[in-house]
């Protein structure tokens, strides 16, 4: 059967120069969320079903392979350990130092904690369920706490944040703010202190030493417009002035602001992006996990967009992108469906500064290593 | 209750020796015999002990199937055959058969010349373990005896390979071997219709892994060409005559096209006229594309790629050769490499698994010093690539097979149970069917439950449809009275006055008549009134009725008062009532001799 277009051969034929490793990958069911659980591993999770499945991968060993790459033939990924969740899986994250993970999704903002389990077993257990006080039909937003003692900040609107203890499901902290804003995405800076960002667009900062939190709207709101956020630290206990964030917005607005400042960003600029409001639960910016100044964006389409943030002023401009993912639009399967494909998510590797992983709404899952035309290195 | 059973022989958990027997319907196959490739001493063949512990194994086997030739799966036939010793019929495909005897005895030279093995299988044994098989053909059922009967499905994977449907009465078993669910450049992909076997038997391996795609594979292997003829080295591509060979050439082809590269490209001539003698016997087994290809012109016309001659191997600057055999382990590949290992410029790729001995396996091991004959040491400078391009299902394809073949029950082998649990709930919640794993040496019994299918006639068919309501209402189960004739072969439920109207019998009716004693100063009819009102009220479901002609019928049961002059005050009641009605009558008549309430 003949599979490939013109169009389709041409980017496989250029991805020689342009990507130095690539895989291309089809699960049975797409994925929303890839998320490190181990130096080699990522859980994926279904969203398209009542059941759906969490598996974790380990990734192909060629990537690890180092000087003897050319003697490793192991291009595909294993299927370590594999479980069911009765509701589909929004949001993934995982507990560092623990095999643990706690995903939300559904039409409630109950949170499930799994065990991903060891050696012995390949079966993810459901081990317990957090369940909020909270009244709102939305499933939460999850992020895991950076204390020793496993904690998870979650929540749909500002006003039920809340951070819960793993072990005992004792509520340590609540947001103590009147507003009810829908929250788009948090994140802990250091041990004590965190941001949610939320749909409109604000920040929120606090610290779970006290209740209060500090309000940092955008300036010029920009209504009908979905906001998510971009936390980049050095390290998880890291100096509040080596945090930057940056916020994106559905029709490719992006907002970049330290830490120290937060109500005056310190560059905005406007993306070349399609503007779609359908697709706003894909929307997400990352900053890259080694190289400087470099963060990613995808959920626009079935592409990931790399940008260096290194040369934007603060004059609004149009950048360009320093490189850009099409494989998601090239594959197979989205010739074959009718519909192109949209990035459901992103991730940079921990370690190998040009990789990154990403999956589209097709169920494909890529894992690619690109070359940065830019530098003359 | 009628079972099924299947051993996997292959030692061990890992994968590298496939051999299975099952039992079905009385019937002993064997699936597979492979090799196990790792080992170099008894290890490496099946344990066939656990079919007997001395002896021949001819009278313990039915058949021997074989899925393809690859040597984990073919590697131990001659050993089987000739050395522990079968003499029934062994089945293959026709490529199979052709392709099999070549790899054996290249396996055979490998190990006992290059290694000095003793205990091995010899040239002859192999032409003598090839006599005893008869080749299938696809779709096709074979009647290996009256009961036992085998056929052929495409697998994909390589040239030749077979998914196998075995079949006694109404159960069956399908075993796929490799197989896989997406077409490459040269092979379909496996399919299989709705047999809806008992048992389907495939390889767990698959369902663990998430395969990259084969577009990323080729990639990889024009980059590395593509690297190495830029800086002006050479690429030596050992090869198979047949399948990978032709599939990367096709791919060089259009990408040396599309690039406008200059650098020769060739292919040693011996390739070329063993390729082509394979492909004209066997061109039913690839795909579309390569048929059409073919048709049209030679297999290997290609514009870029020219036959070789061992001088070109001399010539300066950078060039492509795919030379045989795939090994390294004799003849023109290994000519060739010996003259390029020392550049580090050139760049060997090795397109699939190389046997222990072979001058590929060492290298791919990272040797980097090698022992030639004569005492000389040969350095290894040049680029090793291992690429690995058989096509093998994964998680996803096993899934799509299942759904097409729907078997009630699924084996999974080669996998360690308690890895695999994740798996075996997710196929038994999604299909509904068991999933077993048994380890090597253990057996899983299946027990099947094979459908009688019983015709039933018409009439009987009407009068079910009269007494109203649609058929089936499962809210509703009714009983429905027939006869079953088994006649011959076939069987059918007629009605009962059908089946006494074949057999040449009339109906015979049996009543039973009983008196019931009982003191009543009435007058008989009015005794028959009392009688009518009580029963009346202590049966209120069944249908009581008073005729005028002195009787009180209770649903089919006849009920009359006599009393003798004599004895006026002593009724008999005499009730009536057919077999069919028995329950009902002893009830009644046991309820009437307590007497009736004043």
């Amino acid at each position: 059967m003949d599979t490939s277009s013109d169009e389709a051969d041409d980017w496989f034929i250029d991805s020689l120069n342009t990507y130095k490793d690539l895989h291309v990958f089809q699960l049975e069911h797409p994925t929303k969320v890839i998320e490190w659980t181990g130096d080699k591993r990522i859980c994926v999770a279904g969203y398209t079903g009542a059941r759906s499945e969490i598996l974790e991968l380990l990734l192909p060993l060629k990537l690890y392979a180092g000087d003897n790459q050319g003697l490793c033939a192991e291009r595909d990924f294993k299927v370590q350990h594999g479980g069911f969740s009765e509701e589909p899986v929004e949001c993934l994250i995982h507990i560092p130092e623990t095999r643990f993970v706690v995903t939300s999704g559904g039409s409630s903002p109950a949170l499930q904690i799994w065990d991903i389990g060891g050696d012995d077993s390949d079966v993810i257990k459901r081990t317990g369920v957090i369940n909020p006080k909270s009244t709102s039909a939305k499933c939460g937003k999850i992020a895991s706490g950076l204390t020793e003692n496993p904690t998870v900040l979650h929540g749909s609107y500002t006003s039920d944040v809340q951070l819960t203890e793993l072990a005992t499901g004792r509520v340590l902290y609540t947001v103590g703010n009147e507003s009810s804003d829908l929250v788009s995405g948090l994140q802990f800076v250091n041990a004590c202190v965190f941001l949610i960002c939320t749909s409109n667009g604000a920040l929120l900062m606090g610290d779970i030493r006290d209740p209060l939190t500090c309000h940092y709207p955008l300036k010029e709101s920009m209504s009908g417009l979905h906001w998510c956020f971009g936390l980049r630290t050095s390290s998880s206990q890291s100096d509040p002035s080596l945090c930057t964030i940056a916020r994106l917005s559905s029709s490719g607005h992006m907002v970049l602001s330290d830490l120290r400042d937060l109500q005056n960003p310190f560059c905005q600029t406007q993306l070349n992006v399609q503007h779609s409001s359908a697709k706003n639960e894909f929307l997400i910016v990352s900053w890259a996990s080694v190289l400087d100044s470099c963060l990613s964006v995808s959920g626009f389409d079935g592409t990931v967009q790399v940008y260096n943030t290194r040369n934007w002023s603060t004059e609004a401009q149009t950048p360009q992108p320093v490189f850009s993912h099409r494989g998601h639009d090239m594959s197979y399967e989205a010739k074959c469906s009718g519909s192109r494909p949209v990035v459901t998510t992103h991730a940079w590797h921990p370690s190998r500064p040009n990789t990154l992983l990403s999956a589209a709404t097709d169920g494909s899952v890529h894992v690619w290593d690109w070359v940065d035309k830019t530098t003359d290195t | 209750m009628p079972e099924i059973k299947v051993t996997p022989l292959g030692a061990g958990q890992d994968v590298g020796r496939s051999c299975i027997l099952v039992s079905i319907g009385g019937k002993n196959i064997m699936l597979d015999c492979g090799m196990h490739m790792g080992y170099n001493d008894d290890r490496r063949f099946p344990d066939f002990s656990y079919i007997t512990q001395n002896g021949r194994l001819t009278e313990f086997l039915d058949c021997v199937i074989i899925s393809h030739f690859h040597l984990d799966h073919c590697g131990a036939l001659p050993y089987m055959s000739e050395m522990v010793g079968y003499d029934g019929p062994i089945y293959m495909t026709h490529p199979t058969k052709a392709i099999c005897p070549i790899l054996l005895e290249d396996f055979r030279k490998i190990t006992v010349d290059k290694k000095g093995e003793t205990n091995f299988f010899t040239a002859q044994m192999i032409k003598d373990c090839m006599k005893k098989v008869v080749p299938l053909n696809l779709h096709q059922t074979v009647q290996v005896d009256e009961e036992l009967e085998i056929k052929a499905y495409y697998a994909g994977h390589v040239l030749g390979a077979a998914m196998v449907q075995i079949k006694v009465g109404l159960e069956s078993v399908v075993y796929t071997g490799d197989y896989n669910m997406t077409p490459d450049r040269h092979l379909g992909a496996a399919w299989i219709d709705k047999c809806r076997p008992d048992i389907l038997i495939s390889e767990s391996t698959y369902a663990t892994t998430i395969r990259d795609s084969k577009r990323c594979r080729e990639r990889d292997f024009l980059k590395k060409v593509h690297e190495t003829v830029e800086r002006g080295g050479k690429v030596l591509i050992p090869v198979f005559a047949l399948g990978r060979a032709q599939e990367l050439c096709i791919l060089l082809e259009t990408f040396w096209e599309r690039m406008n590269l200059k650098a020769p490209i060739y292919f040693s001539t011996g390739l070329t006229e063993k390729a082509n003698h394979y492909y004209k016997l066997f061109i039913t087994w690839t795909n579309q594309k390569i048929r059409k290809t073919f048709v049209q012109r030679n297999m290997f016309e290609f514009k870029h790629i020219k036959a070789f001659d061992r001088a070109y191997a001399d010539n300066p600057g950078p060039m492509v050769v795919f030379a045989t055999p795939g090994m390294l382990h004799a003849g023109q590949s290994l000519h060739i490499f010996k003259k390029w290992a020392g550049n580090e410029k050139n760049m060997v790729i090795m397109p699939g698994y190389c046997v222990q001995g072979t001058v590929g396996h060492k290298i791919l091991n990272g040797q980097k010093k090698l022992e030639m004959e004569g005492r000389s040491t040969l350095d290894v400078k040049l680029q090793v690539e291992y690429m690995s391009f058989s096509a093998h299902a994964d998680a996803k394809g096993i899934m799509q097979l299942i759904r097409m073949a729907e078997p009630r029950n699924m084996l999974l082998v080669h996998g360690e149970a308690k890895k695999m649990e994740f798996l075996k709930d997710k196929i038994e919640q999604e299909f509904d069917i068991s999933c077993f794993m048994p380890a090597n040496g253990e057996t899983t019994t299946v027990v099947t439950n094979p459908n009688v299918p019983v015709d039933i006639s018409l009439n009987l068919l009407k009068r079910e449809m009269a007494l109203g309501g649609p058929l089936p209402d499962s809210k509703r189960p009714r009983t429905m009275h027939g006869t079953l004739i088994m006649k011959d072969n076939s069987l059918r439920l007629v009605s009962p006055e059908q089946a006494l109207k074949e057999l040449g019998l009339s109906e015979h009716q049996l009543r039973f008549t009983c008196r019931v004693q009982l003191h009543d100063s009435h007058s008989d009819s009015d005794t028959l009134g009392r009688i009518y009102t009580y029963l009346k009220s202590a049966l209120k479901n069944y249908g009581v009725q008073h005729l005028p002609d002195s009787t009180v019928i209770v649903e089919s049961i006849v009920i009359k008062v006599t009393s003798s002059p004599e004895e006026p005050n002593l009724k008999v009641i005499l009730l009536s009532w057919s077999y069919q009605d028995e329950e009902l009558g002893s009830f009644l008549s046991t309820l009437l001799k307590k007497g009736l309430p004043s």
